[in-house]
């Protein structure tokens, strides 16, 4: 590849960049978190490219068409392995790769999102259900000592996943990027679950309910179960992960 | 004449052939995208990929920089002047000097390259630049701090890193030191181009070449990671417990192909409770020093005939002393 291609290549790459930044389609791949400072690799790469190309273009008039010299401004270091670039440059800029889906995201070693210590957790806020996420629950469910979930009424958003023995609520957590996203679910019973599981495989749905204590015997990490009162389906949510 | 005639002939052969990729890809990118989402596999391969990438990018955008600034502004003798006399001396220096590069293995790839020079400068430099490029990842303080938050009740998960990870360090510089030859290093640093120039022009041109170089080979390390993620079977963990020598093999192993990020790869081991400690740590030592991406990104800047035996050389390091450090700290199969 030649040096102009090369800049040519960078510039894309950087304005692909800016473009999923711009568009928010960057949470499909990493946190939300790291949005600055991809903000700022998109700068870097497109100033890189442009003065490249601005000293080459300068070099050139200077020197003319000299044949001598054509050979220096497109210097000897040139590999066909930045070729590979395109390959990001076009899965980025055009084709766009959706979110992990559910299934992908399956082969779940636990269903707890990170290692948490049993604990006395902070009380949910006094609301009627108020929202929390679902790796939260999970957490909450399993870890904490102040049992704060025990007889309220709570608010969760997920997607559907139809198992064997019955519905599932599902949300792809990742810790840093999507390489690493893995399920966390609940198992959905009780009066509304039946309403669950008319929709289709991969549902967004937000569900009222409240989780089934854990019998204190079972020492492991488990799938909490939440009975169901209300489900209602609502569109997929901006961050298609859980963090 | 005739020499401009071909040059520009081949500049305008690759640059056809960039715009008319770029033609097609516009014209067919919502025909690749169906193609992509209809088929789960590679939805999820296309995914991973995207995630590695774009995650690894500031961080290779921060590497660039400094290399950018070490071509500008460190000479190889100032930097020579700056390092202790004895290869040993200077070798622990660069370890614990990895401590202040907060980042991940993406970006010190190249820093190590600018630091490592042209091999002639003596091999006192070329190791501490090596162990610099094992220890930064593993041991600056944004890793230690995500292994304590991944690990709460485990405090000796933090040091057995730090530990293990600087010692594997400091044993590979070692290693090359002694049996290190100047010959594998194929990849040379370019001259500046225009005859020295501005500051701004060493700067830009020396960043410029060495994201371009970095770069093209974190996407083969990425597509890697990308493959054998979605090739993995699922159940390899499952029949893991309770199984020391097996678990630690195959962590390592894992280590290698998963190419996580050292600033996350705490946090998935931490998730694997079915496993003992110390095969974690291993996972957490290998993964930093060597994996499918670093592999890839070595070959790149240093060349082929480099990683071809210092990655698995690495790859073996990391693992006893891991095994070794974490037997001290972690008191075995707990």
């Amino acid at each position: 590849m030649s040096r102009d291609t090369e800049n040519v290549v960078l510039f894309l790459l950087g304005m692909c960049t800016a473009a999923i930044v711009v568009t928010g389609t960057f949470t499909r791949y990493v946190k939300p978190t790291l949005m600055p400072w991809l903000a700022v690799t998109a700068v870097l790469l497109v100033t890189l490219a442009l003065s490249a190309i601005i000293r080459d273009v300068r070099a050139r008039g200077r020197r003319g068409d000299d044949a001598d010299h054509q050979g220096d401004v497109e210097h000897a270091h040139r590999s066909a392995v930045v070729w590979l670039l395109v390959l990001p440059v076009a899965l980025l800029g055009f084709v766009v790769p959706p979110a992990l889906g559910a299934r992908a995201a399956e082969p779940t070693v636990t269903a707890l999102p990170r290692m948490v210590l049993l604990r006395p957790f902070p009380p949910l806020p006094a609301d009627r259900a108020p929202e929390l996420p679902l790796p939260e629950v999970v957490v909450r469910a399993n870890r904490d000592s102040a049992n704060t979930l025990d007889g309220r009424l709570i608010t969760v958003t997920g997607f559907t996943l139809k198992e064997a023995d019955g519905i599932d609520l599902g949300r792809v957590v990742i810790i840093c990027c999507a390489a690493d996203g893995h399920l966390a679910r609940l198992h959905l019973r009780g009066p509304a679950a039946a309403t669950a599981a008319t929709y289709p495989e991969e549902t967004w749905l937000r569900v009222e309910g409240t989780v089934v204590p854990k019998p204190s015997d079972v020492a492991g990490l488990s799938v909490p179960t939440l009975t169901v009162l209300a489900v209602t389906p609502i569109e997929a949510p901006q961050n298609p992960y859980e963090y | 004449m005739t020499v401009a005639g071909r040059t520009r002939q081949r500049f305008a052969g690759s640059m056809q052939v960039l715009i008319a990729g770029l033609i097609g890809l516009a014209l067919f990118g919502g025909t690749a995208r169906a193609f992509v989402v209809g088929r789960p596999d590679l939805a999820k391969a296309a995914t991973v990929f995207c995630g590695v990438f774009v995650q690894a990018l500031p961080f290779l955008a921060l590497g660039v920089v400094i290399s950018g600034l070490i071509a500008t502004y460190v000479s190889p003798d100032r930097l020579a002047r700056w390092l202790p006399r004895r290869t040993g001396a200077a070798i622990l220096t660069a370890g614990i000097g990895g401590a202040a590069l907060p980042g991940c293995e993406c970006g010190a790839v190249p820093v190590a390259r600018r630091l490592f020079g042209d091999a002639a400068t003596g091999d006192r430099q070329g190791a501490a630049a090596l162990t610099f490029m094992l220890a930064a990842p593993a041991i600056n303080p944004v890793v230690l701090v995500s292994t304590a938050v991944a690990f709460p009740g485990e405090p000796a998960m933090v040091g057995a890193r730090f530990t293990a990870s600087l010692i594997t360090a400091i044993v590979m510089g070692a290693v090359w030191s002694r049996w290190g030859r100047a010959e594998w290093i194929t990849r040379r640093l370019p001259r500046s181009p225009h005859g020295g120039g501005s500051k701004w022009t060493v700067f830009t041109e020396a960043a410029r070449h060495d994201f371009l170089q970095a770069a093209s080979y974190l996407v083969l390390g990425a597509a890697t990671a990308a493959a054998l993620n979605v090739l993995m079977p699922p159940t390899v963990y499952e029949h893991l417990a309770g199984q020391l020598l097996l678990g630690i093999l195959t962590m390592a192993i894992l280590a290698f192909v998963l190419s996580l990020c050292s600033e996350a790869d705490a946090f998935v081991a931490a998730s694997l409770t079915m496993l003992p400690l110390l095969p974690r740590l291993v996972f957490l030592v290998v993964g930093p020093a060597v994996d499918a991406k670093l592999f890839a990104m070595q070959a790149g800047v240093f060349g082929r005939a480099f990683a071809t035996r210092f990655a698995p050389a690495t790859f073996v390091v990391a693992t006893s002393v891991a095994t070794v450090v974490g037997l001290l700290f972690l008191g075995g199969a707990r």
